[in-house]
């Protein structure tokens, strides 16, 4: 049997979908350990890269960052929180704010960094205090990076919501680690398809997002994306 | 209207970019910055509008301090116009255009209204005020940038090689669209390029670097051209100056004759009384040919002119509005060697040889290296009273150079840098 | 932290990290062979790419765990799913670098060696892919420390690596595995990087050193282009 077909076979389980713990039910508990790490996370590391991006000050700091992130193994660095701090809210929450912030800082910072010197240059000397020109002139023209960093830290906490099902959390990974402890395929199929469909609609809702908040003058240049 | 008082900037490792610069720039008046690269004239310009902060010295606009005033504030009394534009890629052209006027707090009709005059004014089609600044061509983008720096009709522009980036046919109808602009709105434009002929061309006043943030000569750029302080300044300003300089002079003192000048219906024997070596066939006014006396002997004396092969007339110059320049470039493409001056309907007024250009030229000249020798004069006086106020330096070896005009650093004082 | 568990336990610290290094490198350079045709094509047929950026972009949002358990039908509980599952991540990194690093080489450098009678395939080869070189390495580099780190996950279906550690650390609840583990897999990163860079230095004997190059590497983005 495929993967498909295992997946689809327990998906389609009725009893799968009542009770507890059922499909709707770690659905919606995986978009909640999603998004508010991810809603914490952005809330901390945008206005940050912005603020390095205007300044330039840090920079190369920030870009190293970056290198060094992909270099953490989430789920080791989730289990060592576990065996210090219980299996707790702040265990699995702690690691998945502070891992998603470096996409979003770097993509941020690299946006608002990138922007053209002699725009910036033009908008100092028009007039435009600091704040202006971060708001009004800077920040539009980074939105394409900014958002794809949203993106990155969105797919990723998607994915280490899943992993973090190992040291106890629900969601959707609850299916795939309970069914690798009980040797079945099943639910480890199903839950591993759920979460690819929410990543790519994740992937979708950035496109149309992208779409209605980037502005039209910018649709017309190339967008080069600094990502994981 | 503007005045820096011996400003200098300094930065943390030691290069010294502006050098106790003392410049006054008149209201009203387009003054051009020239110099070679690195020479500090941009971080001059940069200086006025405080996006960067001289280390000592100060800079008065309109008399007041401009360290007094919020800097956001002093800026958006300032147009700006920079060499890449910098226009909002995200925003329209007339948001653009509009960016100053809804900063200082106007509602946004009013500001786009304004942008769309602007349009106009640069000569560009309104429709174009819904556009995209990708959209469009580096010549219009830079049209765009002076019409931003304009919107909120501030009385100063300051230009940072404006035109350096865009081909010269394109450069030369800006340069010109900056004239014509000037002889209506009178804004105090202080320009900075490191072309020469562009700064001749645009500047009433010229203030040429030396390499290292001074002057070496504030001047008119006929002055620059014609008495030159030093081999500095006439290598910087080119070989041909001498001609270059009578643009300046106006062709109005030149004298005409009228001789050779017969009309299509003359006959050959009337051409050949006349004694010129060169007879004008005009026809109706207009200027038809040259023919040479030698060939009017091919034809019988009642021939009429119009039946005799002519050359061609070469260039013709406007008498009165045109320069010596023009006049003399007339006479060089005419076959005959003598220059037509036509007026404004484009009749034939008379001729020039080149001994009646050589005697304007000459008076042209005398008139004004007595005007250099006065200005230099009272230079000199301006600049003694500042050497007894200030500490005693020695001075140069001869002191070789003359004082120059308006008040740069004289030489004495340079020995007072650390 | 007991450290004498280190020294104890040697062979299989030395066996996990040599696995975990294996499922590192390996799957970085089988998408650079992939990467290298494809991009190749990619920056000559500019139709060609977006496409395949957008399938890149899907399989890139795939998380890791969910796409080894994918590939768990066809190719078992081994060592193969994991590496096929990393070659096409290290793919989606690696394949826009070369795409980015072939489209920067000026045109006028490209127009002078047609101009002087290379074939486009010579060209190619001794002209594009060499000034490529750092980008392309700048990719390879994202992925194989990306690798290292995913590698780790494949101890959850039972494919052996450093992560072992982190596993074996939980259920005895022995900090000290953990830690080592966690140590090993970032040191173990770094020096494939620092490795990689010298293979970068070693092949661009004319690339000026440090600052400028760090300006020129932000120039072009080292990851992937976005839709």
């Amino acid at each position: 049997m495929s993967f498909f077909s295992w997946a689809w076979d327990w998906i389609t389980q009725s009893a799968n979908w009542h009770g507890s713990g059922s499909i709707p039910q770690q659905i919606v508990a995986h978009l909640g350990y999603s998004a508010l790490p991810l809603l914490i996370a952005s809330l901390i590391a945008v206005p940050a890269g912005v603020a390095i991006g205007h300044t330039g000050r840090g920079g190369v700091l920030v870009v190293n960052l970056a290198n060094g992130w992909r270099a953490i193994p989430t789920l080791g660095l989730l289990i060592l929180l576990a065996v210090f701090l219980g299996f707790s809210f702040v265990t699995w929450l702690l690691p998945l704010v502070v891992l998603a912030i470096p996409p979003i800082l770097v993509n941020a910072y690299e946006g608002v960094a990138g922007v053209d010197h002699g725009v910036k240059d033009a908008a100092k000397g028009m007039g435009m205090t600091p704040w202006q020109q971060v708001t009004r002139v800077e920040v539009p023209i980074a939105l394409p990076l900014i958002l794809v960093g949203l993106r990155t830290g969105a797919i990723f906490v998607v994915a280490t919501a899943t992993i973090a099902a190992y040291i106890g959390l629900g969601g959707l990974g609850r299916f795939i680690i309970d069914g690798l402890a009980s040797d079945q395929y099943g639910p480890v199929a199903g839950g591993a398809l759920l979460v690819v469909v929410l990543a790519v609609l994740v992937l979708a809702l950035f496109a149309l997002l992208s779409r209605l908040v980037v502005p039209a003058g910018l649709r017309g240049q190339s967008k080069l994306g600094r990502t994981e | 209207m503007i005045t820096f008082e011996a400003v200098t900037k300094r930065y943390p490792d030691g290069t010294v970019a502006v050098d106790a610069l003392d410049l006054e720039v008149p209201a009203g008046k387009t003054v051009v910055l020239v110099g070679p690269s690195g020479c500090g004239k941009t971080t001059t310009l940069r200086m006025v509008n405080r996006l960067v902060e001289p280390t000592e010295g100060r800079i008065l606009l309109d008399g007041r301090d401009i360290r007094e005033q919020n800097p956001a504030r002093l800026r958006r009394g300032i147009g700006y116009v920079i060499q890449q534009t910098g226009l909002f890629p995200h925003r329209t052209v007339e948001d653009n255009i509009a960016t100053v006027p809804v900063l200082s707090g106007w509602p946004r009709a009013k500001a786009r209204a304004r942008a769309r005059e602007l349009l106009t004014l640069i000569g560009l089609d309104p429709a174009l005020a819904r556009r995209y600044p990708h959209q469009l061509s580096g010549g219009q983008q830079q049209r765009i940038g002076v019409a931003r720096a304009l919107a909120a009709d501030p009385p100063v522009l300051l230009m940072d090689e404006p035109f350096s980036a865009v081909d010269p046919v394109v450069r030369g109808s800006l340069q010109d669209q900056l004239i014509g602009l000037q002889t209506e709105l009178h804004k105090t434009v202080v320009l900075v390029t490191h072309d020469i002929e562009e700064a001749i061309k645009v500047g009433d006043l010229v203030a040429l670097y030396r390499p290292h943030g001074t002057i070496a000569q504030f001047a008119p750029p006929e002055r620059l051209l014609g008495d030159p302080v030093d081999d500095y300044v006439a290598g910087f300003v080119g070989f041909d100056r001498g001609i270059r300089r009578l643009s300046f002079f106006a062709s109005a003192g030149l004298s005409l004759k009228t001789a050779p000048v017969l009309g299509a219906g003359a006959t050959v024997a009337r051409a050949q009384d006349t004694g010129e070596p060169w007879i004008l066939v005009v026809n109706d006014g207009k200027a038809r040919g040259w023919i040479p006396s030698d060939r009017l002997g091919d034809y019988p004396g009642d021939t009429p002119l119009r039946q005799v092969p002519a050359d061609g007339v070469g260039h013709t110059f406007a008498v009165g509005t045109d320069s010596l320049r023009a006049a003399l470039d007339a006479a060089v493409l005419s076959p005959a060697g003598e220059a037509v001056g036509v007026d404004a309907a484009g009749q034939v007024v008379g001729v020039a040889t080149f001994d009646q250009l050589r005697a304007a030229i000459q008076a042209a000249d005398a008139a004004d290296t007595a005007e250099a020798a006065a200005a230099r004069a009272a230079a000199a006086a301006d600049n003694s009273k500042k050497q007894d106020a200030a500490p005693a330096e020695e001075a140069e070896e001869g002191a070789p150079h003359p004082a120059r005009e308006a008040s740069p650093v004289p030489d004495s004082h340079r020995g007072a840098q650390p | 932290m007991m450290w004498s568990w280190i020294p104890q336990n040697w062979s299989l610290i030395w066996n996990l990290t040599w696995e975990n290094a294996k499922l590192g490198v390996l799957p970085a350079l089988y998408g650079l062979v992939i990467s290298l045709p494809l991009g190749i094509v990619a920056a000559r047929w500019r139709w060609f790419y977006p496409p395949v950026l957008t399938v890149v972009n899907v399989l890139y949002a795939i998380p890791s765990l969910a796409l080894f358990i994918a590939l768990i039908p066809a190719f078992g509980l081994t060592d193969t799913t994991v590496i096929i599952a990393l070659t096409v991540f290290s793919l989606c990194v690696i394949l826009p670098n070369v795409v980015a690093g072939l489209r920067a080489v000026p045109a006028p450098i490209r127009q002078a060696a047609t101009a002087m009678g290379y074939s486009a395939l010579r060209r190619l080869v001794t002209v594009e892919l060499p000034l490529a070189i750092p980008v392309i390495i700048a990719g390879l580099r994202v992925a194989v420390v990306s690798n290292i780190s995913l590698a780790s996950l494949g101890q959850l279906i039972g494919v052996s690596s450093l992560g072992y550690l982190f596993i074996d650390g939980l259920q005895r609840d022995f900090p000290t595995e953990i830690y080592v583990g966690l140590v090993l897999i970032i040191v173990l990163a770094l020096v494939c990087d620092l490795i990689l860079v010298g293979v970068r230095r070693a092949l661009t004997p004319w690339e000026p050193r440090r600052e400028r190059r760090e300006r020129q590497e932000r120039a072009v983005p080292a990851r992937r282009l976005a839709a």
